[in-house]
Order: structure tokens, then sequence, then C-alpha cells
């Protein structure tokens, strides 16, 4: 990816992030769930992509649910990437010990049963909150990252810098915070991306099946209330749910790319990152 | 690799000579045409399949519809009378009811027979005596059974609940059913119980012969053996084939006492089926299309006769909502009738919840009634309607629904009009404020149209001054799930459905009768020693002016005391193709209209 267009995708996410702070902050989409508009109302001054079924605003649900979307990524994918990361690195680290057995069964558990399904069924018996949905897909979504990481800390750790470290005596969660981890930096934002986009793509179905987040509105939910009317003609809820989610899931796999590219031209360059 | 397409290329060119000069030899065969006879088919979507046909688990409209025509019932709904009303079916007569109410002699028709099945001995259907209607009712009480309609029948008449827990023997007999001869039998009740006759207007009730349940044991549910107009041909799960049964017994059609009435049915070509005995069409055909778009393309497309219009393209097929009229284009090839469900939708207050409910101290009781009636007069019924309904629903005062006789079209609609400022007012007379209005759950099973009920719920009551957080979503996977949290009483509103077992407003009233509290059927825990009383004195007696009264008392003692939200009756838009005479309905006390339908080809 060229780096024009990566400056592109930071803007586009960039845009996005404001739009979610403004609903964060009261600015705008506060009113999502007035349903004081007209049935199916059309495009006007008063409602700009027009009204639902109950007469909500829909151009504010679509913000709303821009806040909720990128709550939902910001948040899994931040602690998923976190925790797949130190489990990968324990796991790679004590290699065919007990805490890799003991992770590795742990990811083989998780891995067998579907992820989507996994994520319901969690946020089903945790009560279907924000919360719970976000906990849910922690609970899934840390696996992959952390049989990436444990396969690259696997290597790292023949290093001589790993090696230099440990004859010296440096604890192995030292090394592994400060000659380990900072090493796969790259590799952890091309992941954490990664894992925002499946978290987001999780949050927008497990909200379409009804099991999302109630306090708030979504993207899913607004396809779902779109599966009713599309048939008669209307897709004003269904673009303005879609063209937003696939703009960021978009924006968000480009600059995962953009991450990974830029770690295979250094590791063409210069070899491992170095602490 | 050359020779070898070449040896192919002439096997096929051989091939298809051969074929070729079969085709020709087989079209210069001198044979008469195939004098095949033009059967008339009715097909009949439906949204949901039927899954047993045995009567006993005739719980769904899906059962009732296929159930209500192989088998037969004591009694029918008249075919075009509404309010609903009950005539003779397998029985010759309605009832004769006792003087004190407690017995109910029934003669049956003589000649009517079972269809031929190798459940009887020579393979020949046997006629219908009253001791298969004795056994038929018996058999709901056998928890060999497993019954899902013994409920009609529990409690009521005499010997039946003791025979079951005697070990259900069929040689010994219930002393409560009576069987005066071959074709006459007495049901002796426990107490009076005025909806009975309606009992055996239901499918749970239709007569099966003790051979046949024997005979076909646990496959009995896909093999009935009845005696009504029709008999089944096949049955999966996409499809149930029935065709005309040739030993129905000839019933002429009145029009006039099946309610007739030129102004309502005029337009249907109903007069064509006049003096003559159903069934009119040679084969029934029920098609299971759950999925709703598929099931109005297939009826576009002709491969059914009949389904219930969509809500997603009722926009589409309606050129207007008051009154309904069908969309030009759609005029030419269809008919269609707008029909209120005899069912009521509702939000009841549970009473046993802190904040909503009955108190003990007459002061907060008071101030909780007011918040009762605050939340009530904040109910936008008009947009409700128009927003799910397509304004087509029929909102009324109470829970007395406009399809059942006792109906009052007299009642005050105060209570259906909102009022944001009323409810303000009560809400501030009674110190009620965004800090101490107690939590407002509102519990809906997991679908996107439950999800927006309750958007638009928690958007009114916004309106009234109920803060957001105060209004939340509790969404259950599945009814049943809903279900039981109303059976504990766990949610302080419950917005349910009601559709009636029997057109009686009785099945509706039992629902806020203080002994019938959860675990029972009064959900909202409603209790009103007054409201018992008159439900109590109104239960055993026979139908009639007295009667309807004190069901209206009820109803307005409901009103008064802000016991629930209501009500509403859906609508819904039944739709069929021209080239059929009908007059559909897809109430649970339908069904019986089919043996009607006719089929006209262009």
């Amino acid at each position: 990816m060229s780096r024009w267009a990566a400056q592109l995708c930071w803007s586009i996410l960039g845009t996005y992030v404001a739009i979610a702070v403004g609903v964060w902050c009261g600015l705008w989409g506060q009113n999502y769930d007035l349903a004081g508009g007209p049935k199916w109302g059309g495009i006007s001054s008063d409602y700009w992509l027009g009204t639902n079924l109950i007469g909500q605003d829909i151009f504010a649900r679509s913000l709303t649910s821009v806040a909720t979307a990128l709550q939902t990524g910001l948040m899994v994918g931040g602690l998923a990437t976190m925790a797949g990361a130190l489990a990968g690195a324990c796991a790679g680290y004590w290699r065919g010990r007990w805490p890799d057995r003991i992770l590795l069964w742990l990811m083989g558990v998780i891995d067998a049963i579907p992820f989507v399904l996994l994520a319901a069924a969690i946020a089903y018996a945790l009560g279907a909150q924000f919360i719970a949905v976000a906990l849910a897909m922690i609970l899934t979504l840390w696996v992959p990252v952390a049989r990436l990481v444990r396969a690259e800390t696997q290597k790292l750790r023949t290093m001589p810098y790993v090696e230099s470290a440990q004859i010296i005596g440096v604890s192995p969660v030292l090394i592994i915070l400060r000659h380990i981890l900072p090493n796969t930096w790259h590799l952890l934002m091309a992941q954490g991306l990664l894992v925002m986009v499946a978290a987001l793509k999780a949050e927008v179905v497990l909200s379409f099946l009804g099991i999302g987040s109630q306090a708030s509105v979504s993207w899913g939910v607004m396809i779902a209330e779109s599966t009713q009317e599309v048939a008669s003609g209307r897709f004003n809820n269904f673009l303005a749910a879609s063209i937003p989610l696939f703009g960021l899931v978009f924006v968000l796999g480009s600059l995962a790319d953009f991450f990974q590219s830029r770690r295979a031209g250094d590791s063409r360059a210069s070899g491992p990152m170095q602490a | 690799m050359l020779e070898k397409t070449n040896r192919d290329g002439q096997l096929l060119r051989r091939v298809l000579l051969a074929t070729l000069g079969m085709t020709v030899l087989l079209g210069c065969e001198d044979r008469a045409p195939e004098q095949t006879p033009q059967l008339k088919v009715y097909r009949h979507a439906m949204d949901q399949a039927t899954v047993d046909l045995d009567p006993a688990a005739a719980a769904t409209i899906y059962s009732t519809f296929v159930v209500n025509n192989v088998y037969d019932t004591l009694f029918m709904y008249k075919y075009l009378a509404r309010p609903y009303a009950l005539k003779p079916n397998l029985a010759a007569t309605l009832p004769e009811v006792s003087a004190d109410g407690l017995s109910y002699t029934i003669r049956l028709r003589r000649g009517v027979k079972f269809i031929d099945s190798p459940a009887f001995d020579n393979g020949q259907g046997r006629e219908v005596t009253a001791a298969d209607v004795v056994y038929s009712m018996m058999r709901h009480f056998d928890p060999a059974t497993r019954s899902q309609g013994a409920w009609l029948w529990q409690g009521r008449i005499q010997g039946l609940d003791q025979w079951a827990a005697a070990g259900a023997d069929y040689s010994k007999s219930v002393s409560g059913l009576e069987l005066v001869d071959s074709h006459q039998l007495r049901i002796h009740l426990t107490r009076p119980y005025p909806q009975l006759p309606y009992t055996l207007a239901n499918a749970f009730s239709a007569v099966v012969p003790k051979e046949a349940v024997d005979h076909f044991g646990r496959e009995f549910s896909r093999n009935p053996v009845g005696s009504g107009p029709f008999e089944l041909v096949s049955f999966d799960t996409s499809k149930a084939v029935l065709r005309a049964n040739e030993g129905f017994r000839s019933v002429p059609v009145d029009l006039a006492e099946e309610g007739f009435d030129p102004a309502v049915h005029g337009e249907l070509g109903i007069e064509a089926i006049a003096g003559r005995s159903p069934p009119f069409v040679d084969e029934l055909e029920f098609h299971f299309v759950p999925e709703s778009s598929a099931r109005w393309a297939a009826f576009r497309r002709g491969e059914v006769d009949f389904t219930l219009a969509p809500n997603e393209v009722l926009d589409l097929t309606l050129a207007q909502t008051s009154p309904p009229q069908m969309a030009e284009e759609l005029q030419t090839d269809y008919r269609m009738r707008v029909a209120t469900e005899p069912a009521v939708l509702f939000n009841i207050f549970n009473m046993d919840s802190e904040g909503f409910g009955q108190h003990t101290d007459p002061l907060q009781n008071e101030r909780q009634h007011a918040l009762r009636c605050a939340i009530i007069a904040g109910f936008d019924w008009q947009q409700h309607n128009e927003r799910f309904y397509f304004d087509l629903g029929e909102i009324f005062p109470g829970v007395i629904p406009p399809d059942v006789a006792e109906f009052d079209p007299n009642l005050s609609t105060d209570s259906v009009i909102r009022d944001v400022d009323y409810a303000k007012r009560l809400l501030a007379e009674h110190g009620w404020t965004a800090e101490n209005l107690p939590l407002l759950t509102f519990g809906v099973p997991g679908s996107i149209t439950q999800r927006n009920i309750f958007e638009q719920f928690r958007s009114f009551m916004l309106d009234i001054g109920y803060p957001r957080d105060k209004v939340v979503l509790q969404q259950f996977a599945t009814f049943g799930d809903l279900n039981r949290a109303w059976k504990r009483s766990e949610l302080p509103i419950i917005n349910k459905g009601w559709g009636l077992d029997y057109p009686d407003a009785e099945n509706i009233l039992q629902l806020f009768y203080g002994p019938n509290r959860t675990p029972g059927s009064n959900d909202g825990n409603y209790q009103n020693d007054q409201y018992d009383l008159w439900y109590e004195k109104a239960s055993v007696m026979q139908p009639g002016p007295e009667r309807t009264e004190l069901y209206r008392s009820m109803n307005r003692l409901l009103i008064d005391d802000c016991a629930a939200i209501t009500g509403l009756s859906r609508t819904q838009v039944l739709m069929w193709n021209r080239r059929a005479i009908a007059y559909p309905d897809r109430a649970m006390v339908g069904g019986f209209y089919l043996r009607f339908v006719d089929v006209v080809e262009d």
C-alpha cells in the first residue's frame, strides 16, 4: 500500500473517530431512540436519511452506530490483542512446558467452537449488555493473536540478545516484556486491527440476531430492521448501516495490510527489530 | 488422442440417431389421447408446518386446519356468520342442556362412517358412534396420549379426572360420559360450564376410532382415520395433500343458515355453492412455507391459491387502508379480505411488582394506581396501530374484543386515547418524579420487531417524563423463556397477545380472575374481590343479556383499575386467487371453511 493511500485510510478512520467522539460528548446522535418522525419518512431537512418504521431518525442512528462500532472495536481489539500477546509470548517462551501446554489446550478448545456461535452463547449467558458482548468477543478473539505471537516468540527467543539476557539472569517476565513483545509490535498492530475488524463484524452479527448490546443502537440492528423494508423498496436503513460498516472494515483491513507490508519490508531490509 | 475423439464422435452420432429414430417411432404410434380428468385442486399456503395430525396434539392453528378437515367434531362454526356461531356437525342438533346446566345431551347423525383403513377388521370404515366420542374425550386424560387438550375438560366432567388417576382403564366407564344409546350421549358436569359446546367444536375434540389409535400406535399422528370431508393422501414437512372423502355425508349448504350476507359476501360468488354438499374440490393441498417472501412469491406465481399478505408488502398490496382496498393491479387476479383476529393485544401490569402493582397501604396503592393510569394515558395506540399494523388493527377499550358477542360498542374510548398532559399531571399530583419512578423493564423475545415495539414504548414513556435509563429492554432468546419470566412474576409489565380458544369473552376475562394468578393464566396477578365475584357468577351462566352485562361490568372494572394498557385486535390481510370461491378465515376457530371452498377454472 502506498503512503498516500495509508494517509487516506488514516484520515477516514479519523473521521469515524471524530463522529464517535461527538456522540460520546453528546454533540450529535443523542436522539437516535426517539420515535417522533413519520413512519418510513423520506429524506428531508429534519431527517437527512429519512426515518425507520417507528419514525426514528436513521441518520442519528447511523452516527450512534459509529460510536457503538468503535467502542466495541477499540475495547475488544485492544484487550484481545493484549491478552493474546501476553498469552502467546508466555506460550512461546516456555514452549513445550506446562504454560504452553495449558494455553495450547485452551486455544484448541476455543478454536474448536465456531467463533460467532461461541460469542453468541457467552453474550446470551451474560445477559446481552455491552460489557457482556465485548467480553464474549475478547474471550474468543485473543486466540489468533496468541497463536501468531507464540510462533514469533519461538523465533525471537533464539536471538542472541534474548540469550544474552537469559545468561545475565534477567527474569523471564522482563525478557518477555522488554525484549520479545516490543519486537512483535508490527505484528500486533496488524493483528490488533484485524481483531477490531472481527469484533466489528461480530458485533453486527450479534446485534442482527438480537443478542447484541440492548442499551444502544448498532448497524446490526439497523440491518435487521431493513430486512423488513427492502422487499418494499426502502433501502435507507440498509444503506445507512452497510456503507459505513463497509467503509470502516475496509479502512481497518487496509491499515492492517499496511502494517504487514511494512513489517515485511523491514524484515527484508534489516531482519528482526532489536530492542 | 485424435483417434479416440473420432471414435467418441461416431458413438455420439449413433446414439443421437437411435434416439431420433425411437422418438419418430413413438411419435407415429397410434395412441388414444389420455382421458385424465381435470381435478379441482385448492392450494392453501401456511406460514408454519403441521407436525402432528393427532387431534390430541392439535394445539396450533397449523394442526387445527388439517385436523378439522380430516376429522369430525360434534359442532363447528358457521361458515360466514360473525360473530362466530356454532352449528351441528357430527351432532344432529345443538345439545340439549338440563335446567341446572349440568347435563348436555347430544345426538349424533346416523350413517356417518370413518374412512376405509387397515385399522378396521375388513379394511372398511365403520359407522361413527357415541362410544367413539366418549373414547376420544377419555384418551385426552390417558397419560399415554400426552394430550395437549385435556385442559378443556379438566375438573369439569364428572369422574373423568378420577378415571385418569385410577390408571386410565378404557374398560371402565366414566360417570360423566354417559352412553344413552349408540348415537346419543349425555355429558354430566361437575359444575355448569356454558362453554362446553365450544370445546366440542375445537380440533382437540375431533372424533377418532380406537382401532386406528391401537393399530398405528405412535404413527397415528401421521395416519389420520377420520370421518371428515377429506382424507389424507400424503404428508411431509413441506406439504400435506388431502383428497375429498367420497363417503362424506350429504349436507347441502343452506347459505342463510351459514350467515350469508349479500352486503358482505355478495361479491365473492359464494351463491354458487348453495344447495350443494361439500366438499367441492377434489384435492386440498396445504403448502408449508415459513419464509414470508417465498410464500408471497409462490402466491404471485400462482403456485398457491391462498396466502396471508406479509407485512413487508402490505403497502404495495393495499391502495388504501381505510377502508382497506387492494391495489388496482392486483384486483384482476386476486380477492382480499381484511379479517380482525379474535384476539387481544395488551400490556398487563404485574400487580405483584414493586412500584406498579396493588399495594396494601391505601395511599401507596393510590399512587401506584395513578402511575399505571399515567402509563396507559401515555401509550399511543393509534401510532402503534399505524406503525406495526398498517392502521388495520381495531383499537378498543378494555379486554373484550369486537369479534365476540359480548363486546360493548358503547363503551367510552377515553382509555385508548393518548393524553400526555393528563399523564404528566397524574404523575405530578401523586409525587412521581424522574428520581423516584420505578424501573420499567420491558421483556420481549429476541426479534427486531419486538425490539422496535420496545423502542416505541420507551419513546412514549419518555414523552410523559420517564427517564430513558429507567425504561429498559430485556430480551429473551425464545418466547418460552419470556413466558417463564412472566410465570415467575419477574417483569413489571406483560406485553402479550391472547387469541381466543372459543368465541366467548370468558376466555379472556379468566386472565384476570384472582385464583388464576401465576403460574396460572392470570399473569398480571390481578386481584379484585368484586371482579372475582362477578366472574364466578358469570362463568356458570348460559349466554344471555344478564351474563353479557356481568362481562361488561368486569371489563369496566379492569379499565377503572388501570390493570392493563389495552387493547387492539390485529387484522390479517387474507388474499386468494379469484379462481377460488371462498371466504377464508385464519383464526383458531377457523379451518372449517375449507370444505366450502370451490374452484372455478378460467
